[in-house]
């Protein structure tokens, strides 16, 4: 480990190897015995995971946000609209996000460096909020929201969920926005369609999808899919994932009405 | 991207917009550049692609150009990183001189993002080919494909897709076989004989080269070509970017028309024999926005400019191949 290049002598480093426990969990038994073509155990295939939003947690930031869905936690922190520090003069602001995992945040401990997987959650969510922020009115600044992934349970739960922490902690923080950001994800198992897959339901689908939108305009903000999806399964994903943004916006809106 | 004033910006902007619309070199909105495309390229690679898009006619220079090459290690599976069946791994990097006007930081941040998309569309396991394994649950190929922006004039993901998929069209994987080593029978003979000779007894072989489940390691065949080609090579993906001006899109964007279009829609299709086309990935970028009735519009719409692109694509990977192996022959055959 003392060879590799990230490795930082200022922490107290984990051990050099670690493995992660395996327990003989009943919910893991199960779903090994879980076959293609059955219908989806926890839930109706078109439900998602129950949502607890709190925003303004952190109290030095401007704003922020806490949310939760099942297994997937996340905290969010907005900092600025503040002066940019040694940039070239820009007339419209800028968007700065940051996701940071926790080193137990995963099955597998993740260790506390920055590694890719964290740059490409960082610029989905960016790419979700920044059609909504207004920028324009804010030359020469900064914004930074700092996301923290507690606990993770698929890429894509991460990217939908950080995308309505991040946008509930920018209107928590007063910033201007054209609207709320609401993330969905869905994924293609089989025949059917599961909205908010978990990271076990991504794993053995052949294809996901994250739709970001804002409902209040009815526009897109972003779509991010991979894996194999029919044209027709993808604009089948993106209705579904629309209807339920729509359901998402008004637990958001209720959530930031709650804590004026 | 390079920054523009917004005078130019509207002045692109208006000429997209206008009808009949105009563009700077005389293209129509659905029209390509000329796109080159030669194979192997790198003659230590297993395969290789170079890619430019819209070099000058007369003079040999400008275009995006784009290099793209595949290497394969031998990997062990017990060891941390190897997995069973083998595995893929992406790497996008630019060349300073194709993006002069960019920080070393701004730079890294720009080859992560295409590495990230170009890894997590070709690495997806719903495309991953089924001869990269070499002896079930010891070794493995581990594919490494290296892309190299040269210079960037504009549209670079197409032209990543287009190198990216040339190169492991090209890729050739070394044919294996499997051996194991057995213990040699010890007969309970007693040194001095009995004084007849073994003729008629069976002498196993140290070497038994036959597939075998305990095989504990592989050789390289002597053959006269590299090997096989990768397994499923036809559904390596084509990338599309719809440049949006709303209500227009177009195709193929040069560096500044880029710089004045508020929002593109990466599209990668892949196209089975038979049977409609998958959708590979799909990302947006840019500060713009879409109503979700256009978006699936222009997902419809993109779907055909894939399937052009791809089939002048495969016309285009054919030839190489007559010109590399026929054409190459012949040629040796004149000269002897």
């Amino acid at each position: 480990m003392a060879t590799q290049t990230g490795f930082d002598r200022r922490r107290i480093n984990g051990p050099e190897e670690s493995h992660p426990p395996t327990f003989q969990v009943e919910e893991d038994f199960e779903s090994r015995r879980w076959k293609l073509g059955e219908p989806r155990r926890t839930r109706k295939s078109a439900d998602i995971r129950p949502i607890f939003l709190q925003p303004g947690l952190i109290d030095q930031a401007n704003g922020s946000a806490y949310v939760e869905t099942e297994r997937t936690k996340i905290a969010c922190a907005v900092y600025g609209p503040r002066q940019s520090k040694n940039a070239a003069y820009n007339e419209k602001g800028k968007l700065n996000v940051e996701v940071k995992f926790t080193p137990f945040s995963c099955e597998r401990r993740r260790a506390p460096m920055r590694d890719a997987e964290d740059r490409s959650i960082a610029v989905a969510i960016h790419q979700a909020l920044v059609p909504s922020v207004r920028l324009e009115l804010l030359p020469k600044s900064t914004i930074d929201i700092f996301v923290t992934i507690i606990e993770a349970d698929g890429i894509e739960g991460c990217v939908a969920s950080g995308t309505v922490a991040a946008s509930t902690a920018l209107a928590d923080a007063g910033i201007e926005m054209l609207g709320l950001v609401i993330s969905c994800a869905a994924s293609v198992v089989g025949t059917e369609i599961w909205l908010d897959p978990t990271e076990e339901e991504s794993r053995s689908s052949q294809g996901t999808l994250v739709l970001s939108c804002m409902p209040a305009l009815e526009t897109v903000t972003s779509v991010w899919q991979s894996g194999q999806i029919k044209i027709e399964k993808v604009l089948e994903c993106m209705s579904a994932c629309q209807e339920r943004c729509i359901d998402v916006h008004s637990v958001v809106a209720q959530a930031l009405v709650e804590n004026l | 991207m390079q920054s523009l004033s917004k005078a130019e910006k509207s002045y692109i902007q208006v000429g997209l917009l206008s009808s009949p619309p105009s563009r700077s070199d005389g293209r129509s909105l659905l029209d390509y550049r000329s796109v080159a495309l030669e194979t192997g390229v790198a003659p230590l690679a297993n395969g290789s692609a170079r890619v430019n898009i819209g070099r000058n006619a007369n003079q040999a220079g400008g275009g995006t150009e784009v290099v793209a090459a595949s290497k394969l290690e031998v990997e062990s599976i017990d060891d941390d990183g190897g997995v069973e069946g083998g595995r893929i791994v992406c790497t996008v990097s630019c060349s300073p001189s194709a993006y002069p006007h960019l920080s070393s930081g701004a730079l890294d941040d720009i080859q992560q993002d295409m590495t990230t998309i170009l890894h997590q569309t070709l690495a997806h396991p719903s495309l991953h080919p089924n001869n990269l394994s070499i002896l079930p649950r010891k070794k493995s190929w581990l594919l490494n494909l290296d892309v190299l922006v040269l210079a960037d004039a504009g549209n670079v993901y197409d032209a990543l897709f287009i190198a990216a998929r040339a190169a492991l069209w090209d890729t050739k994987v070394p044919r294996t076989r499997s051996v194991e080593y057995k213990a040699r029978k010890t007969t309970g003979t007693k040194p001095g004989g009995t004084g007849d000779m073994d003729v008629d007894e069976e002498t196993p072989s140290g070497f038994d080269t036959r597939q075998i489940q305990n095989a504990t390691d592989f050789e390289l065949p002597d053959y006269w070509d590299e090997g096989e080609v990768l397994d499923g090579r036809e559904k390596w993906p084509v990338c599309v970017t719809l440049n949006l001006v709303p209500p227009v899109h177009y195709l193929d964007a040069t560096g500044q028309e880029e710089a004045a279009t508020p929002l593109r829609l990466l599209l990668m299709f892949t196209f089975p024999p038979n049977g409609p086309a998958d959708v590979q990935a799909m990302r947006m970028l840019g500060p713009g926005e879409l109503k979700i009735t256009q978006l699936k519009d222009l997902i419809v719409t993109g779907e055909k400019y894939a399937h052009d692109l791809y089939h002048s694509l495969n016309v285009k990977l054919k030839e190489e191949d007559v010109r590399r192996n026929q054409k190459a022959r012949d040629r040796f055959e004149q000269h002897r």
